[in-house]
Protein backbone atom coordinates (compact mmCIF):
# COMPACT_ATOMS: atom_id res chain seq x y z
CA UNK A 1 0.00 0.00 0.00
CA UNK A 2 1.20 3.51 -0.86
CA UNK A 3 0.41 6.79 1.12
CA UNK A 4 0.41 10.08 0.36
CA UNK A 5 3.78 11.75 1.53
CA UNK A 6 5.61 14.97 1.10
CA UNK A 7 8.83 15.91 0.37
CA UNK A 8 11.05 18.52 2.20
CA UNK A 9 10.38 20.93 -0.68
CA UNK A 10 6.61 20.27 -0.26
CA UNK A 11 5.93 17.60 -3.34
CA UNK A 12 3.69 15.01 -2.75
CA UNK A 13 5.23 11.43 -3.07
CA UNK A 14 3.94 8.43 -1.85
CA UNK A 15 5.94 5.84 0.11
CA UNK A 16 5.44 2.61 1.09
CA UNK A 17 5.13 1.78 5.03
CA UNK A 18 8.57 0.57 4.82
CA UNK A 19 9.85 3.28 2.99
CA UNK A 20 8.49 5.35 6.02
CA UNK A 21 10.04 3.19 8.40
CA UNK A 22 13.14 3.49 6.83
CA UNK A 23 13.42 7.37 6.68
CA UNK A 24 11.65 7.71 10.29
CA UNK A 25 14.92 5.74 11.45
CA UNK A 26 16.98 7.51 9.87
CA UNK A 27 16.03 11.02 10.64
CA UNK A 28 16.10 10.42 14.10
CA UNK A 29 19.85 8.74 14.03
CA UNK A 30 21.15 11.89 11.65
CA UNK A 31 19.69 14.36 14.75
CA UNK A 32 21.46 11.75 17.36
CA UNK A 33 24.41 11.80 15.70
CA UNK A 34 24.61 15.39 15.17
CA UNK A 35 23.38 16.94 18.49
CA UNK A 36 25.18 13.59 20.60
CA UNK A 37 21.87 12.58 21.96
CA UNK A 38 19.40 9.54 22.22
CA UNK A 39 17.45 8.44 18.90
CA UNK A 40 13.88 8.06 19.23
CA UNK A 41 12.87 4.94 21.28
CA UNK A 42 11.16 2.17 18.91
CA UNK A 43 7.94 2.86 20.44
CA UNK A 44 8.09 6.05 19.62
CA UNK A 45 8.95 5.66 16.19
CA UNK A 46 6.25 3.51 16.12
CA UNK A 47 4.08 6.17 16.94
CA UNK A 48 5.13 8.92 14.93
CA UNK A 49 5.15 6.33 12.07
CA UNK A 50 1.28 5.49 13.09
CA UNK A 51 0.61 9.81 13.26
CA UNK A 52 2.73 9.50 9.48
CA UNK A 53 -0.20 7.20 7.86
CA UNK A 54 -3.05 8.84 9.01
CA UNK A 55 -5.23 9.38 5.83
CA UNK A 56 -6.43 12.47 7.29
CA UNK A 57 -6.38 15.61 5.74
CA UNK A 58 -5.73 17.38 9.15
CA UNK A 59 -4.43 15.77 12.17
CA UNK A 60 -4.89 16.91 16.21
CA UNK A 61 -4.42 16.06 19.51
CA UNK A 62 -6.81 15.21 22.32
CA UNK A 63 -8.55 17.68 24.13
CA UNK A 64 -6.46 17.55 27.04
CA UNK A 65 -3.63 17.84 25.08
CA UNK A 66 -3.63 21.48 23.33
CA UNK A 67 -1.09 24.04 23.87
CA UNK A 68 -1.31 27.34 23.50
CA UNK A 69 0.32 29.21 20.51
CA UNK A 70 2.77 31.86 20.90
CA UNK A 71 3.63 33.65 17.59
CA UNK A 72 6.20 35.43 15.61
CA UNK A 73 4.31 36.43 12.81
CA UNK A 74 0.48 36.42 13.66
CA UNK A 75 -1.00 39.37 12.01
CA UNK A 76 1.79 40.24 9.28
CA UNK A 77 -0.24 36.68 7.69
CA UNK A 78 -3.14 38.81 7.66
CA UNK A 79 -1.59 41.78 5.90
CA UNK A 80 1.71 41.07 4.42
CA UNK A 81 1.72 40.13 0.84
CA UNK A 82 2.63 36.54 -0.34
CA UNK A 83 6.35 36.46 -1.17
CA UNK A 84 7.70 39.47 1.01
CA UNK A 85 5.68 38.59 4.48
CA UNK A 86 4.61 35.64 3.85
CA UNK A 87 0.86 36.84 4.39
CA UNK A 88 -2.57 37.03 2.20
CA UNK A 89 -2.08 41.05 1.37
CA UNK A 90 -5.08 41.87 3.13
CA UNK A 91 -5.57 45.18 2.96
CA UNK A 92 -6.36 45.70 7.02
CA UNK A 93 -4.26 47.78 9.19
CA UNK A 94 -2.15 45.69 12.05
CA UNK A 95 -4.75 46.64 14.83
CA UNK A 96 -7.34 45.10 12.63
CA UNK A 97 -5.37 42.06 11.94
CA UNK A 98 -4.52 41.48 15.35
CA UNK A 99 -8.36 41.48 16.13
CA UNK A 100 -9.07 39.21 13.80
CA UNK A 101 -6.72 36.95 14.71
CA UNK A 102 -7.99 36.90 18.72
CA UNK A 103 -11.33 36.73 17.81
CA UNK A 104 -11.93 35.08 14.54
CA UNK A 105 -9.15 33.02 14.44
CA UNK A 106 -8.58 32.03 18.19
CA UNK A 107 -5.13 32.63 18.46
CA UNK A 108 -3.52 32.57 22.18
CA UNK A 109 -1.60 35.52 21.86
CA UNK A 110 -1.20 38.97 19.98
CA UNK A 111 1.78 40.40 17.92
CA UNK A 112 3.63 43.34 16.97
CA UNK A 113 6.69 43.98 15.23
CA UNK A 114 7.14 45.67 11.73
CA UNK A 115 7.77 43.52 8.92
CA UNK A 116 11.32 44.49 8.01
CA UNK A 117 11.98 43.01 11.74
CA UNK A 118 14.96 44.17 13.07
CA UNK A 119 15.75 45.85 16.75
CA UNK A 120 18.46 48.63 15.38
CA UNK A 121 15.73 49.56 12.69
CA UNK A 122 13.31 49.66 15.23
CA UNK A 123 14.84 52.41 17.21
CA UNK A 124 13.79 55.33 13.71
CA UNK A 125 10.57 54.90 14.22
CA UNK A 126 9.95 54.24 17.74
CA UNK A 127 7.17 56.37 18.25
CA UNK A 128 4.90 54.84 15.57
CA UNK A 129 5.64 51.40 17.33
CA UNK A 130 4.22 53.04 20.47
CA UNK A 131 0.99 54.43 18.87
CA UNK A 132 0.62 51.40 17.38
CA UNK A 133 0.98 49.06 20.11
CA UNK A 134 -0.86 50.86 22.45
CA UNK A 135 -3.86 50.46 19.64
CA UNK A 136 -2.99 46.89 19.68
CA UNK A 137 -3.31 46.64 23.19
CA UNK A 138 -6.66 48.85 23.82
CA UNK A 139 -8.33 46.39 21.52
CA UNK A 140 -6.97 42.79 22.64
CA UNK A 141 -7.23 40.22 25.60
CA UNK A 142 -4.74 38.30 24.70
CA UNK A 143 -0.56 38.92 25.29
CA UNK A 144 0.43 41.08 23.02
CA UNK A 145 4.10 40.19 22.03
CA UNK A 146 6.68 42.39 20.38
CA UNK A 147 9.09 40.55 17.74
CA UNK A 148 12.15 41.54 16.20
CA UNK A 149 15.61 40.17 15.32
CA UNK A 150 19.49 40.76 16.45
CA UNK A 151 20.53 41.11 12.90
CA UNK A 152 23.81 41.92 13.42
CA UNK A 153 24.29 42.11 9.76
CA UNK A 154 22.84 45.74 10.07
CA UNK A 155 25.58 46.79 11.77
CA UNK A 156 27.76 46.22 9.10
CA UNK A 157 28.98 49.38 6.28
CA UNK A 158 27.03 51.40 4.93
CA UNK A 159 24.02 50.45 7.65
CA UNK A 160 26.20 50.67 10.38
CA UNK A 161 29.88 51.93 11.80
CA UNK A 162 31.28 48.47 11.20
CA UNK A 163 33.36 46.83 8.86
CA UNK A 164 31.78 43.64 7.14
CA UNK A 165 33.48 40.90 9.30
CA UNK A 166 32.70 37.86 6.33
CA UNK A 167 34.84 40.27 4.09
CA UNK A 168 37.61 40.93 6.67
CA UNK A 169 38.03 37.15 7.41
CA UNK A 170 37.96 36.62 3.39
CA UNK A 171 40.70 39.12 3.00
CA UNK A 172 42.92 37.70 5.64
CA UNK A 173 42.23 39.57 8.53
CA UNK A 174 40.94 36.65 10.48
CA UNK A 175 41.81 38.67 14.01
CA UNK A 176 40.27 41.89 13.28
CA UNK A 177 37.31 40.39 12.06
CA UNK A 178 36.92 38.53 15.31
CA UNK A 179 37.44 41.75 17.45
CA UNK A 180 35.08 43.75 15.00
CA UNK A 181 32.81 40.76 15.88
CA UNK A 182 33.16 40.93 19.13
CA UNK A 183 32.50 45.15 19.80
CA UNK A 184 29.20 44.27 17.33
CA UNK A 185 27.52 42.05 20.28
CA UNK A 186 27.26 45.12 22.39
CA UNK A 187 25.98 47.89 20.22
CA UNK A 188 23.47 44.71 19.10
CA UNK A 189 22.25 44.46 23.08
CA UNK A 190 21.87 48.25 23.56
CA UNK A 191 19.41 48.61 20.92
CA UNK A 192 17.56 45.23 21.85
CA UNK A 193 16.85 46.33 25.48
CA UNK A 194 16.26 50.39 24.66
CA UNK A 195 13.52 49.27 21.72
CA UNK A 196 12.00 47.01 24.80
CA UNK A 197 12.32 49.73 27.35
CA UNK A 198 11.04 51.80 25.20
CA UNK A 199 7.70 49.26 24.28
CA UNK A 200 7.56 48.34 27.67
CA UNK A 201 6.46 51.82 28.22
CA UNK A 202 3.10 51.27 26.80
CA UNK A 203 2.63 48.00 28.12
CA UNK A 204 3.93 45.18 26.14
CA UNK A 205 3.15 41.80 27.51
CA UNK A 206 6.19 40.11 26.01
CA UNK A 207 9.36 40.73 23.93
CA UNK A 208 10.24 37.70 21.24
CA UNK A 209 13.82 38.46 20.40
CA UNK A 210 13.66 35.98 17.44
CA UNK A 211 15.65 34.84 14.80
CA UNK A 212 18.41 34.61 17.24
CA UNK A 213 21.59 33.35 15.84
CA UNK A 214 21.01 34.21 12.53
CA UNK A 215 24.39 36.00 12.59
CA UNK A 216 25.80 33.72 14.00
CA UNK A 217 27.58 33.07 17.67
CA UNK A 218 27.34 37.16 18.40
CA UNK A 219 24.08 37.37 17.35
CA UNK A 220 23.07 34.51 20.39
CA UNK A 221 24.96 36.05 22.71
CA UNK A 222 23.75 40.07 22.39
CA UNK A 223 20.25 38.48 22.84
CA UNK A 224 21.00 36.56 25.86
CA UNK A 225 23.32 39.81 27.15
CA UNK A 226 20.03 41.81 26.31
CA UNK A 227 17.63 39.11 28.00
CA UNK A 228 19.58 39.18 30.99
CA UNK A 229 19.41 43.08 31.28
CA UNK A 230 16.41 43.04 30.38
CA UNK A 231 15.34 41.30 33.10
CA UNK A 232 17.10 43.31 36.09
CA UNK A 233 15.62 46.16 35.00
CA UNK A 234 12.31 45.80 34.00
CA UNK A 235 11.02 42.15 34.57
CA UNK A 236 9.39 41.63 31.38
CA UNK A 237 8.41 38.79 29.88
CA UNK A 238 11.06 37.26 26.77
CA UNK A 239 10.66 34.88 24.24
CA UNK A 240 13.47 33.82 22.48
CA UNK A 241 13.31 31.68 19.11
CA UNK A 242 15.89 30.48 17.18
CA UNK A 243 17.12 31.00 13.88
CA UNK A 244 18.73 27.18 13.00
CA UNK A 245 19.09 24.44 14.65
CA UNK A 246 22.94 24.96 15.66
CA UNK A 247 24.62 28.34 16.68
CA UNK A 248 26.38 28.91 13.18
CA UNK A 249 30.15 29.91 14.15
CA UNK A 250 31.16 33.56 12.52
CA UNK A 251 33.67 33.83 15.80
CA UNK A 252 33.95 30.59 17.45
CA UNK A 253 35.34 31.92 20.86
CA UNK A 254 32.42 33.75 21.98
CA UNK A 255 30.60 32.37 25.38
CA UNK A 256 28.47 32.90 27.98
CA UNK A 257 28.16 31.56 31.40
CA UNK A 258 31.64 30.02 30.59
CA UNK A 259 30.60 27.96 27.76
CA UNK A 260 31.37 28.04 23.67
CA UNK A 261 28.03 29.02 22.28
CA UNK A 262 29.20 28.20 18.60
CA UNK A 263 27.87 25.01 17.58
CA UNK A 264 25.32 24.72 20.44
CA UNK A 265 22.38 22.46 18.84
CA UNK A 266 18.93 23.15 20.84
CA UNK A 267 19.31 21.15 24.26
CA UNK A 268 21.83 22.82 25.19
CA UNK A 269 20.80 26.52 23.58
CA UNK A 270 18.15 26.11 26.03
CA UNK A 271 20.40 26.13 28.92
CA UNK A 272 21.83 29.52 28.07
CA UNK A 273 18.53 30.34 27.35
CA UNK A 274 17.16 29.61 30.82
CA UNK A 275 20.34 31.11 32.38
CA UNK A 276 19.67 34.26 30.95
CA UNK A 277 16.02 34.55 32.08
CA UNK A 278 14.42 33.61 28.50
CA UNK A 279 10.40 32.70 29.64
CA UNK A 280 9.79 31.03 26.72
CA UNK A 281 12.35 29.12 24.62
CA UNK A 282 11.62 28.20 20.77
CA UNK A 283 13.97 26.18 19.22
CA UNK A 284 14.49 25.76 15.48
CA UNK A 285 15.03 22.53 13.57
CA UNK A 286 15.83 22.65 9.70
CA UNK A 287 14.10 20.91 7.34
CA UNK A 288 16.32 19.13 4.76
CA UNK A 289 14.09 20.20 1.33
CA UNK A 290 15.86 16.58 0.01
CA UNK A 291 14.68 14.33 2.57
CA UNK A 292 11.10 13.23 2.50
CA UNK A 293 8.80 14.05 5.72
CA UNK A 294 8.53 11.54 7.97
CA UNK A 295 12.62 11.67 7.71
CA UNK A 296 12.67 15.49 9.04
CA UNK A 297 9.72 15.12 11.45
CA UNK A 298 11.55 12.75 12.67
CA UNK A 299 14.70 15.06 13.38
CA UNK A 300 13.10 17.28 14.66
CA UNK A 301 11.16 15.80 17.20
CA UNK A 302 14.53 14.05 18.72
CA UNK A 303 16.03 17.12 18.68
CA UNK A 304 13.40 19.14 20.21
CA UNK A 305 12.40 15.89 22.54
CA UNK A 306 16.03 16.28 24.23
CA UNK A 307 15.77 19.93 24.18
CA UNK A 308 12.14 19.00 26.28
CA UNK A 309 13.64 16.76 28.23
CA UNK A 310 17.11 19.09 29.28
CA UNK A 311 14.64 22.65 29.57
CA UNK A 312 13.04 23.79 32.77
CA UNK A 313 11.02 26.60 30.73
CA UNK A 314 8.31 26.03 28.45
CA UNK A 315 9.16 25.27 24.88
CA UNK A 316 7.55 26.34 21.82
CA UNK A 317 9.50 25.18 19.00
CA UNK A 318 9.29 27.16 15.77
CA UNK A 319 7.29 25.05 13.13
CA UNK A 320 7.03 26.77 9.81
CA UNK A 321 8.39 26.97 6.54
CA UNK A 322 11.61 25.14 6.22
CA UNK A 323 11.44 24.46 10.16
CA UNK A 324 10.28 21.94 12.66
CA UNK A 325 10.01 19.14 9.87
CA UNK A 326 7.74 21.30 7.99
CA UNK A 327 8.53 21.39 4.26
CA UNK A 328 10.48 24.18 2.79
CA UNK A 329 7.55 25.94 1.28
CA UNK A 330 5.68 29.37 1.19
CA UNK A 331 2.55 27.67 2.36
CA UNK A 332 3.55 25.08 4.53
CA UNK A 333 0.90 21.87 3.50
CA UNK A 334 -1.67 21.56 6.00
CA UNK A 335 -1.09 17.72 6.75
CA UNK A 336 2.45 18.35 7.31
CA UNK A 337 2.08 21.25 9.39
CA UNK A 338 -0.42 19.17 11.37
CA UNK A 339 1.12 15.70 11.76
CA UNK A 340 4.18 17.54 12.79
CA UNK A 341 2.63 19.57 15.52
CA UNK A 342 1.17 16.79 16.89
CA UNK A 343 3.82 14.66 17.15
CA UNK A 344 5.38 18.08 18.86
CA UNK A 345 2.93 17.81 21.18
CA UNK A 346 2.42 13.97 22.05
CA UNK A 347 6.54 13.05 21.57
CA UNK A 348 8.28 15.68 21.84
CA UNK A 349 6.40 16.98 25.04
CA UNK A 350 6.16 20.79 23.90
CA UNK A 351 4.32 23.24 26.03
CA UNK A 352 3.33 25.49 23.33
CA UNK A 353 3.66 26.24 19.45
CA UNK B 1 54.16 4.85 4.98
CA UNK B 2 51.85 4.10 2.31
CA UNK B 3 50.75 7.05 -0.07
CA UNK B 4 47.27 6.88 1.17
CA UNK B 5 48.43 7.25 4.60
CA UNK B 6 50.33 10.14 3.65
CA UNK B 7 47.32 11.75 1.84
CA UNK B 8 44.93 11.20 4.82
CA UNK B 9 47.37 12.82 6.92
CA UNK B 10 47.37 15.96 4.42
CA UNK B 11 43.46 16.02 4.70
CA UNK B 12 43.46 15.82 8.39
CA UNK B 13 46.23 18.63 8.58
CA UNK B 14 44.05 21.20 6.57
CA UNK B 15 41.00 20.18 8.64
CA UNK B 16 43.30 20.91 11.35
CA UNK B 17 44.97 24.26 9.75
CA UNK B 18 48.62 22.24 10.64
CA UNK B 19 50.69 24.18 8.61
CA UNK B 20 54.07 22.48 9.71
CA UNK B 21 52.41 19.28 9.10
CA UNK B 22 50.65 19.96 6.29
CA UNK B 23 53.82 21.64 4.46
CA UNK B 24 56.18 18.79 5.32
CA UNK B 25 53.86 16.03 4.81
CA UNK B 26 53.36 17.71 1.23
CA UNK B 27 57.26 17.45 0.88
CA UNK B 28 57.58 14.09 2.06
CA UNK B 29 54.25 12.74 -0.46
CA UNK B 30 56.36 14.31 -3.48
CA UNK B 31 59.82 13.02 -2.56
CA UNK B 32 57.82 9.80 -2.31
CA UNK B 33 56.54 10.01 -5.85
CA UNK B 34 53.24 10.89 -5.89
CA UNK B 35 52.62 13.54 -8.24
CA UNK B 36 51.90 17.45 -7.38
CA UNK B 37 47.96 17.09 -9.06
CA UNK B 38 47.39 14.01 -6.96
CA UNK B 39 48.76 15.71 -3.49
CA UNK B 40 45.78 18.51 -4.39
CA UNK B 41 42.85 16.59 -5.79
CA UNK B 42 43.47 13.06 -3.09
CA UNK B 43 44.84 15.37 0.01
CA UNK B 44 44.40 19.09 -0.01
CA UNK B 45 40.61 19.43 -1.80
CA UNK B 46 39.22 16.47 0.25
CA UNK B 47 40.76 17.71 3.12
CA UNK B 48 38.90 21.16 2.18
CA UNK B 49 35.67 19.44 1.50
CA UNK B 50 35.89 17.87 4.89
CA UNK B 51 36.22 21.58 6.26
CA UNK B 52 32.80 22.67 4.84
CA UNK B 53 30.71 19.56 5.77
CA UNK B 54 32.10 20.23 9.42
CA UNK B 55 31.15 24.21 9.08
CA UNK B 56 27.71 22.65 8.13
CA UNK B 57 27.58 20.43 11.27
CA UNK B 58 28.12 23.14 13.71
CA UNK B 59 31.57 21.84 14.07
CA UNK B 60 34.25 23.84 12.55
CA UNK B 61 33.64 27.90 12.69
CA UNK B 62 34.18 30.58 9.93
CA UNK B 63 37.79 31.44 11.06
CA UNK B 64 38.62 28.03 10.51
CA UNK B 65 37.00 28.12 7.09
CA UNK B 66 39.48 30.80 5.71
CA UNK B 67 42.52 30.10 7.75
CA UNK B 68 41.73 26.22 6.13
CA UNK B 69 41.46 27.90 2.71
CA UNK B 70 44.02 30.39 3.03
CA UNK B 71 46.43 27.62 3.82
CA UNK B 72 45.24 25.33 0.86
CA UNK B 73 45.70 28.00 -1.46
CA UNK B 74 49.24 28.85 -0.65
CA UNK B 75 50.18 24.95 -0.58
CA UNK B 76 48.68 24.50 -4.03
CA UNK B 77 50.55 28.00 -5.00
CA UNK B 78 53.59 26.36 -4.10
CA UNK B 79 53.38 22.94 -5.85
CA UNK B 80 52.65 25.09 -9.16
CA UNK B 81 55.98 24.55 -10.64
CA UNK B 82 55.90 20.85 -9.96
CA UNK B 83 52.88 20.88 -12.04
CA UNK B 84 52.98 20.70 -16.06
CA UNK B 85 51.75 23.75 -18.35
CA UNK B 86 48.66 21.81 -18.55
CA UNK B 87 48.15 21.07 -15.55
CA UNK B 88 48.36 24.29 -13.86
CA UNK B 89 46.00 26.13 -16.75
CA UNK B 90 43.53 23.60 -16.33
CA UNK B 91 40.36 24.53 -14.79
CA UNK B 92 37.46 23.14 -14.04
CA UNK B 93 35.03 25.42 -14.88
CA UNK B 94 34.75 29.39 -14.67
CA UNK B 95 32.08 30.57 -11.95
CA UNK B 96 30.30 33.64 -11.47
CA UNK B 97 28.62 33.98 -8.45
CA UNK B 98 26.89 36.60 -6.23
CA UNK B 99 23.76 37.26 -3.75
CA UNK B 100 20.88 38.74 -5.88
CA UNK B 101 20.61 42.18 -5.62
CA UNK B 102 18.37 42.75 -2.73
CA UNK B 103 19.63 40.49 -0.43
CA UNK B 104 22.90 41.06 1.85
CA UNK B 105 23.30 37.81 3.21
CA UNK B 106 26.70 36.04 1.89
CA UNK B 107 27.81 34.01 4.43
CA UNK B 108 26.62 30.60 2.86
CA UNK B 109 27.85 32.33 -0.36
CA UNK B 110 31.22 32.73 0.51
CA UNK B 111 31.66 29.31 1.95
CA UNK B 112 30.24 28.42 -1.52
CA UNK B 113 32.86 30.75 -3.43
CA UNK B 114 35.49 28.96 -1.08
CA UNK B 115 34.81 25.20 -1.87
CA UNK B 116 34.60 25.74 -5.93
CA UNK B 117 37.98 28.36 -5.69
CA UNK B 118 40.05 24.89 -3.95
CA UNK B 119 38.50 22.89 -5.72
CA UNK B 120 39.77 24.47 -9.02
CA UNK B 121 36.69 26.56 -10.43
CA UNK B 122 37.65 30.42 -11.22
CA UNK B 123 35.40 31.67 -9.11
CA UNK B 124 34.81 35.91 -9.56
CA UNK B 125 32.19 37.07 -7.19
CA UNK B 126 30.02 39.57 -7.00
CA UNK B 127 29.47 40.02 -3.62
CA UNK B 128 25.79 40.91 -1.81
CA UNK B 129 23.23 42.92 -3.57
CA UNK B 130 24.39 41.99 -6.89
CA UNK B 131 22.71 43.54 -9.83
CA UNK B 132 21.32 40.85 -11.73
CA UNK B 133 22.77 42.92 -14.59
CA UNK B 134 26.40 42.23 -13.84
CA UNK B 135 25.99 38.32 -13.64
CA UNK B 136 25.31 38.72 -17.61
CA UNK B 137 28.10 41.11 -18.05
CA UNK B 138 30.19 39.28 -15.84
CA UNK B 139 29.03 36.05 -17.72
CA UNK B 140 30.33 37.33 -21.07
CA UNK B 141 33.42 38.75 -19.99
CA UNK B 142 34.85 36.09 -18.43
CA UNK B 143 33.04 33.31 -21.06
CA UNK B 144 31.86 31.83 -17.88
CA UNK B 145 30.47 27.84 -17.75
CA UNK B 146 28.09 28.42 -14.29
CA UNK B 147 26.00 31.09 -13.10
CA UNK B 148 25.24 30.61 -9.60
CA UNK B 149 23.19 32.95 -7.44
CA UNK B 150 22.09 33.08 -3.79
CA UNK B 151 19.01 34.29 -1.70
CA UNK B 152 18.08 33.78 1.60
CA UNK B 153 14.38 35.34 1.76
CA UNK B 154 11.34 34.53 -0.73
CA UNK B 155 11.28 38.09 -1.72
CA UNK B 156 14.40 38.16 -3.21
CA UNK B 157 14.06 34.78 -4.96
CA UNK B 158 12.64 35.59 -7.36
CA UNK B 159 15.34 37.28 -8.82
CA UNK B 160 16.60 34.24 -9.46
CA UNK B 161 13.89 33.50 -11.99
CA UNK B 162 14.52 36.79 -13.24
CA UNK B 163 18.09 36.07 -13.92
CA UNK B 164 16.98 33.41 -16.20
CA UNK B 165 15.60 35.92 -17.84
CA UNK B 166 18.17 38.32 -18.30
CA UNK B 167 20.49 35.05 -19.60
CA UNK B 168 18.27 34.10 -22.16
CA UNK B 169 17.52 38.34 -23.32
CA UNK B 170 21.32 38.53 -23.70
CA UNK B 171 21.74 35.34 -25.85
CA UNK B 172 23.68 33.61 -23.53
CA UNK B 173 21.24 31.30 -21.37
CA UNK B 174 22.45 28.35 -23.89
CA UNK B 175 26.14 28.58 -22.88
CA UNK B 176 26.09 28.87 -19.27
CA UNK B 177 24.39 26.75 -16.88
CA UNK B 178 23.16 27.77 -13.82
CA UNK B 179 23.04 27.09 -10.27
CA UNK B 180 20.48 28.66 -7.32
CA UNK B 181 20.64 28.53 -3.71
CA UNK B 182 20.09 29.64 -0.68
CA UNK B 183 17.64 28.97 2.88
CA UNK B 184 14.46 29.29 1.27
CA UNK B 185 15.52 27.41 -2.20
CA UNK B 186 14.45 24.07 -3.11
CA UNK B 187 14.53 21.41 -6.12
CA UNK B 188 11.47 22.80 -6.97
CA UNK B 189 12.09 26.20 -7.96
CA UNK B 190 14.98 25.51 -9.57
CA UNK B 191 13.01 22.84 -11.52
CA UNK B 192 10.35 25.70 -11.92
CA UNK B 193 12.71 28.94 -12.84
CA UNK B 194 14.46 26.61 -14.88
CA UNK B 195 17.87 26.70 -13.25
CA UNK B 196 20.46 24.03 -14.04
CA UNK B 197 21.05 22.62 -10.49
CA UNK B 198 20.46 24.08 -6.94
CA UNK B 199 22.47 23.04 -4.34
CA UNK B 200 21.27 22.12 -0.77
CA UNK B 201 24.26 23.13 1.04
CA UNK B 202 28.52 24.30 0.10
CA UNK B 203 29.52 20.85 -0.29
CA UNK B 204 26.60 20.17 -2.45
CA UNK B 205 27.75 22.79 -4.63
CA UNK B 206 31.00 21.51 -5.64
CA UNK B 207 29.82 18.30 -6.89
CA UNK B 208 26.67 19.71 -8.78
CA UNK B 209 29.19 22.10 -10.29
CA UNK B 210 31.34 19.18 -11.18
CA UNK B 211 28.65 17.21 -12.13
CA UNK B 212 27.57 20.22 -14.29
CA UNK B 213 30.79 20.82 -15.41
CA UNK B 214 30.92 17.32 -16.84
CA UNK B 215 27.37 17.69 -18.68
CA UNK B 216 29.06 20.27 -20.86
Amino acid sequence: MAYKERMGDGRLVEMSKEEMIRDIEAGCNDAAERGKISALSEDAQERLLDIMISPERVASVEPENTVVFSTDNGCHSLYGNFSEAGGVGLPIHSVTANMLMERALGFDSVFYGWLDFCFKAAKAVITQHQQELESILMNTVSPCIYGAMPNLGGYYKPDGPFENVGDLMAEGKILEGMEVYERLVDHAKEDIVWVSEQLTRVGVDCINIDTTGAAGDGDFLSSLKACEELKKQTGLSIEMGMASEFVMGIHGGLEYDGNVLAGMYPHKQVKMAEKAGVDIFGPVVNTNTRQSTPWNIARAITFTKECSRVANIPLHPNMGMGVGGLPMAEMPPLDAVTKASKAMVELAGVDGI
Amino acid sequence: MSNENLLEIIRESIVKVDRETAVQTVESALAQGLQAIEVIEKGLSPGMQKVGDLFERGELFLPQVMMAAGLMTQIVQSLQDKMSPEQTTKKNGVVIIGTVEGDVHDIGKNIVKILLSVNGFEVHDLGRDALLSRFVEKAKEFNANIVASSALMTGTMQAQGDLETLLKEAGIRDRVKTMVGGAPCTQYWADKIGANAYAENASEAVTKARELMAAQ
